[in-house]
């Protein structure tokens, strides 16, 4: 034993330096040698809590490590936590759910992929189970890791009476029952009303160092390894990641087709609003019901193009709620104003006081939509300059001109909209407006319209 | 890009598929969102003939739909004097990824082969054709016979 004491206080080169919190409260700073088995971790922490190595369990993501067990296997990163915990006299209740054979192992062997992808018809395979996440200190798509602890206080000190099978039982809360090893009130209550506590599953990132058990990564659960070999939806290439869309059917695309279907459909305002989700994209086969549930799937997309993606979600989230958004270019600023009200003051932004029928200067009476957008009431220039060609050689006022010229607002929401071509029948480009209307009239189209200027 | 990937592979397929009804299709080796091709329909009035298409593809193909353009001029209530085509399936909103472009030009043959007069380009001949289809396939088949391509002999 003293063997092993000496060896950690050596410079192992590819040592892992592991914390190891006891159900004491204490937390003890160790250096482990990949090589090591848990039986070697039991001697080297046991006297350290005044325990002997028989009295101590180690735990770690959900499951109670054998003695057998290398440290290698277990799926330990930088700055882990393993939990030591003293065994008490009382043997816990054994739960039948436990399956001999993978009792000891850790949670990373005993599950693998083909489980996570629901399909039964092969045995598994042995491989170890791929997570992805987006991790906020790494800021991007990282492989990620599976811990547990308890759903009630949650400690690490828990193990699971089962693993998990699938999508559900990681996702959704009170999934698997568990043991509470933490000795906290609550959850001891709980087990001596023979209640079970539950696990709590959440992820890590895989690839930083951890920052401490609060340093957490959102499992992007809709990308997975492409173990059937499906092709890609889009570009019919067979891809070792793919994005799995949560339609009946789980089509697929590769990560690269799923971006570009994601940035042509924010380009185009083509996201929806969903009550529940937010902003968001269903499966491009246009399958019922197949929502994206986890927006941070759209983390994916570029830097750019997310803040683009929170622009555009906060400013639908504005208009759903019968808000307006600032007209000045570049203020955009969303206001929540009363529906009777028609005069709007931009107070958080910009300052613009303008109409909000016709999204002009704030004016008394009625609404005037001026066709001849180059004309001025510049009267009082003291400089000879054509009043017209002044207009035009505004910078704002440029875009505003373009706009004007080419442009036509929604009827209904009032989003300028280009013809680009083809017939007089316009339908709102705006995913959840969707109006149609017809370019002459300007009003909802109707069968007078198609009869007497459809094409022109 | 997953546009010229999916491209190459379809065009490969098409031109493999041995398409009886589109030939001679034409791609320029720099820019493959560009496909020229001729359409050899059976039905009369325009089997007299042949027609030259274009199909652009968008660069966020496919998550956007293609477009077609006749440049061969056609007597046809669909397509309107510029080449301008009216085809379901590739409108914006019922397009889908998963659409190959080999159901699109089997779309359009159909489309060519039998007017839809309901949901005419050009209202005059969808008149024509619902009132008087004698009229309009004798129109039909002398417009073709003076401005449509040759067909291929095979």
């Amino acid at each position: 034993m003293l063997q092993f004491l000496s060896f950690s206080k050596k410079k192992i080169g590819n040592s892992l330096s592991i914390y190891i919190k006891t159900n004491t409260g204490n937390t003890l700073s160790v250096d482990l040698d990949p090589t090591w088995d848990i039986k070697n971790v039991k001697e080297l922490v046991a006297p350290q809590l005044g325990l002997d190595p028989g009295e101590v369990k180690i735990i770690f993501a959900g499951k109670e490590l054998g003695d057998s067990i290398t440290i290698s296997e277990c799926d330990l990163g930088q700055q882990s936590t393993l939990h030591a915990i003293k065994i008490t006299k009382k043997p816990p209740p054994v739960s039948p759910l436990i399956e001999e054979s993978d009792e000891g192992k850790p949670l990373c062997e005993t599950l693998n992929d083909r489980s996570f992808s629901n399909d039964d018809t092969q045995p598994p395979s042995g491989t170890k189970v791929h997570f992805f996440v987006y991790c906020p200190t790494c800021k991007g798509l990282k492989n990620g890791k599976l811990r547990v602890r308890c759903h009630f206080c949650k400690s690490g000190a828990f193990t699971v009476h089962a693993d998990p099978q699938n999508w559900t039982d990681v996702l959704e809360p009170k999934q698997i029952t568990g043991l509470c090893e933490n000795g906290a009130e609550f959850c001891a209550d709980i087990l001596d009303n023979r209640e079970p506590t539950f696990a709590d599953f959440y992820f890590k990132c895989s690839e930083h160092t951890s920052l401490g058990e609060d340093d957490e990564a959102v499992p992007l659960y809709l990308i997975r390894p492409n173990l059937k070999d499906v092709p890609c939806l889009a570009c019919a290439d067979v891809n070792d990641l793919v994005f799995v869309f949560p339609c009946e059917g789980g089509h697929v695309t590769c990560l690269d087709c799923f971006r570009q279907y994601c940035s042509t459909r924010l380009r185009e305002r083509q996201f929806w609003q969903h009550p529940e989700f937010g902003y968001t994209l269903a499966c491009p086969a246009g399958c019922p019901d197949s929502f994206i549930k986890e927006i941070h799937h759209f983390r994916l997309l570029s830097e750019n193009q997310y803040v683009q993606y929170q622009r555009f979600a906060t400013e639908e989230f504005v208009l759903r709620s019968g808000g307006v958004l600032c007209p000045q270019p570049g203020c955009g600023m969303g206001i929540l104003a009363d529906p009777e009200c028609t005069k709007i003051t931009c107070i958080s932004g910009c300052g613009y006081v303008f109409c909000r029928l016709c999204l002009q200067g704030y004016h008394i009476g009625e609404c005037h939509i001026s066709e001849d957008v180059n004309s001025t009431n510049n009267a009082d220039c003291s400089y000879n300059v054509d009043p017209a060609r002044a207009a035009e050689a505004r910078w704002d006022e440029a875009s505003k001109v373009a706009i004007k010229v080419l442009t036509k607002p929604c009827p209904k929401c009032r989003t300028p909209t280009e013809r680009d071509g083809g017939c007089m029948h316009m339908v709102c480009t705006r995913a959840g407006c969707e109006y149609h209307w017809c370019w002459v009239c300007q009003t909802a189209w109707t069968r007078d319209c198609m009869g007497s200027h459809w094409f022109g | 890009m997953a546009a010229t990937r999916r491209l190459q592979k379809e065009l490969g397929d098409i031109r493999n598929s041995g398409l009886k009804s589109f030939r001679d299709i034409q791609v320029d080796e720099t820019n493959i969102l560009t496909w020229q091709g001729l359409i050899v329909p059976d039905n009369p009035p325009y089997n007299k003939g042949a027609f030259k298409i274009e199909i652009n593809f968008p660069a966020e193909y496919p998550f956007k739909p293609p477009k077609i353009n006749f440049k061969t001029k056609i007597y046809h209530p669909n397509i309107d004097e510029k080449g301008q085509v009216c085809l379901p399936i590739i409108s914006a909103e019922n397009w889908k990824p998963a659409t190959k472009t080999d159901q699109v030009i089997q779309a359009l043959v159909a489309l060519v082969n039998e007017p839809e007069p309901e949901h005419p380009l050009r209202a005059d001949l969808a008149e024509e054709y619902l009132k008087d289809k004698k009229k309009f396939t004798k129109n039909a088949e002398e417009f073709t016979k003076k401005h449509s391509e040759k067909r291929p002999t095979d």
